[in-house]
């Protein structure tokens, strides 16, 4: 132990630093970081019906077949056939409410045509509210930084955490619950 | 005469056997009091500490961290940004009660692995009701279910905190942006303030902390998430190591429905201000004058 | 003679007579010793490997060590149920064994402050209380204000007790101007302690169980009952061992007092148990608890009603209008009360306020064998001080501890220990 250690003891006082008060703020003026929107896979992918040997559901990716060379090709064969095992549970709504039946890509309601990247859109379309809360920041995750002037932030697309054409939130299994001192496990009241 | 001699020999017999007796018993302190250096012992309040006496402390932290768990962290004494006043929400309307903000937690703040500790605790709620008598929080089925809502709760790091006022020795306080800290080195360990948080904010580390040195998360701050000491209390401190360099605490950046909102409420382009502005935002408890700044809203 | 050299003799007699006695004084001696062995062992442990080896948690975050300390802050408070009626009212009787409440009231303080050391998770820490020292947060925290007024407390009654004995074996009569202001600062400072330690509790608004304005009237009517309860008991058992002869008079002095004190505390639970049972509701969920259970936890439930057939077999008793000189039933009585309300003052108050958690979790609380064993070298400390106390008293009034030179006891003097001692 240092002697010093016990002389500062002896004439500890309440005073505080102004040094240490406050971290450096950034300069107010400071460019802003860009708020970027995380990019979802081109397309997504089909539940196709069965397992793998693994017990994985089976899925098929859209760019089996609207990844080649030519995707309209496959858009044009038969699409009823060929999407017969997706799962649409997504209101009154139909195939080519969104997608465009000439086309690989998607239109909005007054027939505007858009790309699959800009799919976000045409959700906000019906999902007004939705749509003008994650304008505001309050919905919709996201990571980086709330200080833009500090540095970047990117936010989620509706499609990381919403499936297109079922975008009910499946139920999870939820992170381990913490081992409480004292409670008896697996006690509920 | 020799009878009151022999007496008195008899008397410093006892008394010399009863004093080997105490110091036998008192042994265990003996050798658990190794590590605790006389640095540590007479170290000051945080707030008078100079920063050439913070740099000290804050390299014997990290060298202790080494000894006791093999870690190389970097502490640092992270303060708080000016015109800074924090303020959270959280959208009960889109949590689905998935604990990976508690699990976020309990990595970035290097909580004790066995008990699965974390500041967060969510509450799975029966629908119409607030009363929290209606609630759960070590669920263990899928979620979301149905006719239930979830409500994470940490620290709301009241305006008026009842934690602060009672603490004996202002080991807790408040910080200009609004964070209620401890100093994990100055506080006794009474646990009066954890009698006083009406929201179970703050947690007592019971033994030392356990975490294989591989988890341990290096970015460590004094006021924050470094490895806490035996004996002392801990809370949620808004990831201050963090949210004072200018990033999301962790529990925001792991939620997957985006059900948190977090920024200065000095800004009045912020998202939390947009939220504290348009929502039907409520406070929990609201009737103890906490002032929390802390918020829960429902969408419409 | 100086007092740098009388003091000094003053210290060294009283060793001496502390270590003194006959096979019961030894035995009595040598058990309390052990009792606090095995009560500082435990809490070395407890020290070395945390506060994790007691039963206690994040959600019942005090329990034995708090709920003593309760109960021993009350003890010190109730010790002026004997000060009152000696220097108030002028109570002869009272008067000439007003020392005994005023040993109980160090014994019980030491007690107290020990039970809080016990609960502290950084004992090695403490300093940081210290004003001037540490940081002292006070007016804010109750505890600072607790921290002031158990210390200010103790030494009041150090120096009363002290200033009283230290007289006696110079053989001068004390000087009311030394100790009167004292005794009558006691007084208020008796019902500040237990106040204040009320507050301690009832100031958190997220304790409803708590946070009621009748527990400080309910600590204060408590310690009137559990004080003078252990007081009489005390005179009993030394007449008996101490061959020193007191009258009935105090001891029928302290249970008129007990015939009001029990009644007005039994009101006083039945008022809060109307209140908390009539009104229903989420914030009677600890009373429920305490009470009748919740959930199908119980734990305190055998407690609280144990507690309240010993109140109520004790009113009854101290009704009692038994025939002959006889004070068995009166021994009976007192014990039954002080054990009443060791358990309604202590878990049955601290407990119930963490049942259920402000986030309405049910976590239940027993006490360990740890916790069991270091309330117990605390109880023996505590009886172990008390017991010294007393006997210095007993030699000094009995003019057997006197200082060398000092004048031999004159006759009104004489003939007031006469009446003290035998």
């Amino acid at each position: 132990m240092s002697p010093l250690f016990l002389l500062l003891l002896a004439c500890s006082t309440d005073f505080e630093h102004p040094e240490r008060a406050f971290a450096e703020a950034p300069a107010s003026d400071a460019p802003l970081h860009p708020v970027t929107i995380h990019a979802p896979p081109t397309l997504g992918a089909v539940d196709a019906v069965g397992t793998d040997i693994h017990g994985t559901p089976l899925a098929v990716s859209c760019d089996t077949c609207h990844g080649g060379s030519d995707p309209l090709a496959a858009a044009n064969a038969n699409p009823e056939e060929m999407h017969g095992d997706l799962v649409l549970n997504h209101g009154p709504i139909s195939c080519e409410s969104c997608h465009s039946k000439d086309r690989l890509g998607l239109h909005l309601a007054d027939g505007t045509e858009l790309e699959f990247g800009d799919a976000m859109q045409l959700c906000g379309q019906c999902h007004g509210p939705q749509k003008r809360d994650y304008d505001k920041g309050s919905h919709g995750g996201m990571t980086g930084y709330w200080d833009l002037r500090q540095g970047p932030r990117e936010r989620n697309h509706c499609l990381d955490c919403h499936g297109a054409h079922a975008p009910q939130i499946k139920p999870v299994k939820p992170a381990a619950p913490p081992i409480d001192r004292g409670r008896v496990q697996g006690e509920e009241h | 005469m020799e009878s009151s001699t022999r007496r008195t020999a008899l008397k410093a017999l006892g008394a010399t056997l009863g004093a080997a007796a105490f110091a036998r018993a008192l042994a265990p302190i003996a050798s658990a009091s190794e590590d605790l250096s006389m640095a540590e012992v007479l170290q000051r309040h945080y707030k008078q500490l100079s920063p050439d006496e913070m740099k000290a402390v804050l390299q014997r932290l990290e060298d202790e961290t080494w000894e006791q768990y093999g870690a190389v962290v970097d502490i640092d004494d992270t303060r708080p940004l000016p015109d800074t006043a924090f303020g959270y929400a959280l959208n009960l309307s889109v949590c689905i009660g998935c604990r990976k903000c508690a699990e976020a937690c309990h990595v970035e703040n290097n909580h004790d692995r066995p008990s699965n500790q974390s500041y967060i605790r969510v509450l799975e709620i029966d629908n119409g009701t607030v009363d929290l008598a209606f609630s759960t929080n070590d669920y263990d089925h899928a979620v979301p279910q149905k006719q239930k809502y979830y409500m994470p709760v940490q620290c709301h790091q009241c305006d008026n905190p009842p934690c602060v006022d009672v603490c004996p020795v202002e080991a807790t306080w408040k910080e200009s942006d609004g964070i209620v800290v401890i100093d994990y080195n100055w506080c006794i360990g009474c646990r009066y303030c954890e009698a006083a948080c009406p929201y179970h904010a703050r947690r007592f580390n019971w033994t030392k902390p356990e975490i294989p040195a591989e988890e341990i998360n290096p970015d460590q701050s004094y006021l924050s998430n470094r490895i806490r000491p035996q004996g002392v209390m801990e809370k949620c401190t808004f990831c201050l190591h963090r949210t004072r360099k200018g990033k999301m605490p962790a529990c925001l950046e792991a939620c997957p429905t985006g059900s948190r909102v977090f920024g200065n409420m000095l800004d009045p382009n912020s998202e939390i201000r947009w939220v504290l502005e348009n929502k039907r935002v409520f406070i929990l408890k609201e009737d103890l004058g906490t002032q929390p700044r802390f918020f829960y809203f429902f969408d419409e | 003679m100086k007092h740098i050299q009388s003091y000094p003799a003053f210290l060294r007699k009283a060793v001496g007579v502390s270590t003194d006695g006959n096979k019961y004084f030894y035995a009595w001696m040598v058990a309390l010793t052990a009792l606090m062995l095995v009560g500082v062992n435990a809490w070395a442990h407890q020290v070395a490997d945390g506060m994790g080896l007691t039963a206690m948690n994040d959600h019942v975050s005090w329990g034995l060590y708090i709920a003593n300390f309760a109960f021993c802050v009350g003890l010190a408070a109730g010790a002026v149920m004997m000060v009152i009626p000696a220097y108030l009212y002028k109570n002869k009787a009272m008067h000439d064994v007003v020392i005994v409440g005023e040993i109980l009231a160090v014994a019980a303080i030491v007690m107290a402050l020990c039970f809080v050391m016990a609960d502290l998770g950084r004992i090695d820490r403490a300093w940081h209380m210290i004003p001037g020292l540490g940081r002292f947060n006070w007016p804010m925290s109750m505890l600072t204000w607790d921290v002031v007024v158990l210390s200010g407390y103790l030494l009041i009654n150090l120096h009363i007790t002290g200033y009283l004995l230290y007289t006696r074996f110079l053989g001068k009569t004390p000087d009311n101007r030394w100790y009167l202001p004292f005794v009558l600062l006691s007084i208020v400072w008796a019902v500040s302690i237990h106040a204040v330690t009320a507050f301690l509790f009832s100031g958190l608004g997220g304790r409803p169980f708590w946070n009621t304005a009748l527990l400080a009237p309910r600590f204060i009517v408590s310690a009137f009952v559990s004080g003078p309860a252990f007081i009489i008991l005390a005179l009993q058992l030394i007449r008996r061992f101490g061959k020193v002869d007191i009258g009935d008079a105090a001891i029928l002095t302290l249970v008129k007092i007990l015939r009001v004190t029990i009644f007005i505390n039994l009101f006083l639970v039945v008022a809060e148990v109307f209140t908390e049972f009539y009104t229903g509701g989420a914030h009677t969920a600890s009373a429920r608890y305490l009470f009748i259970g919740l959930h199908g936890h119980n734990a305190l439930v055998p407690w609280i009603w144990t507690a309240i057939v010993l109140n109520v077999g004790a009113a009854g008793l101290l009704l009692w209008r038994r025939p002959g000189k006889t004070l068995a039933h009166i021994d009976v009585a007192c014990v039954m009360t002080f054990v009443a309300i060791w358990i309604e003052k202590g878990m049955g108050l601290v407990v119930p306020g963490f049942v259920p958690s402000t986030l309405h979790e049910i976590v239940e609380y027993v006490p360990n064998e740890l916790e069991w064993r270091v309330m117990a070298g605390i109880w023996a400390l505590g009886l172990m001080v008390f017991t010294l106390g007393i006997k210095i008293a007993i030699e000094v009034f009995a003019g057997r501890m006197r200082a060398p030179g000092a004048p031999p006891m004159d006759a009104p003097e004489a003939a007031q220990i006469e009446g003290e001692v035998a």
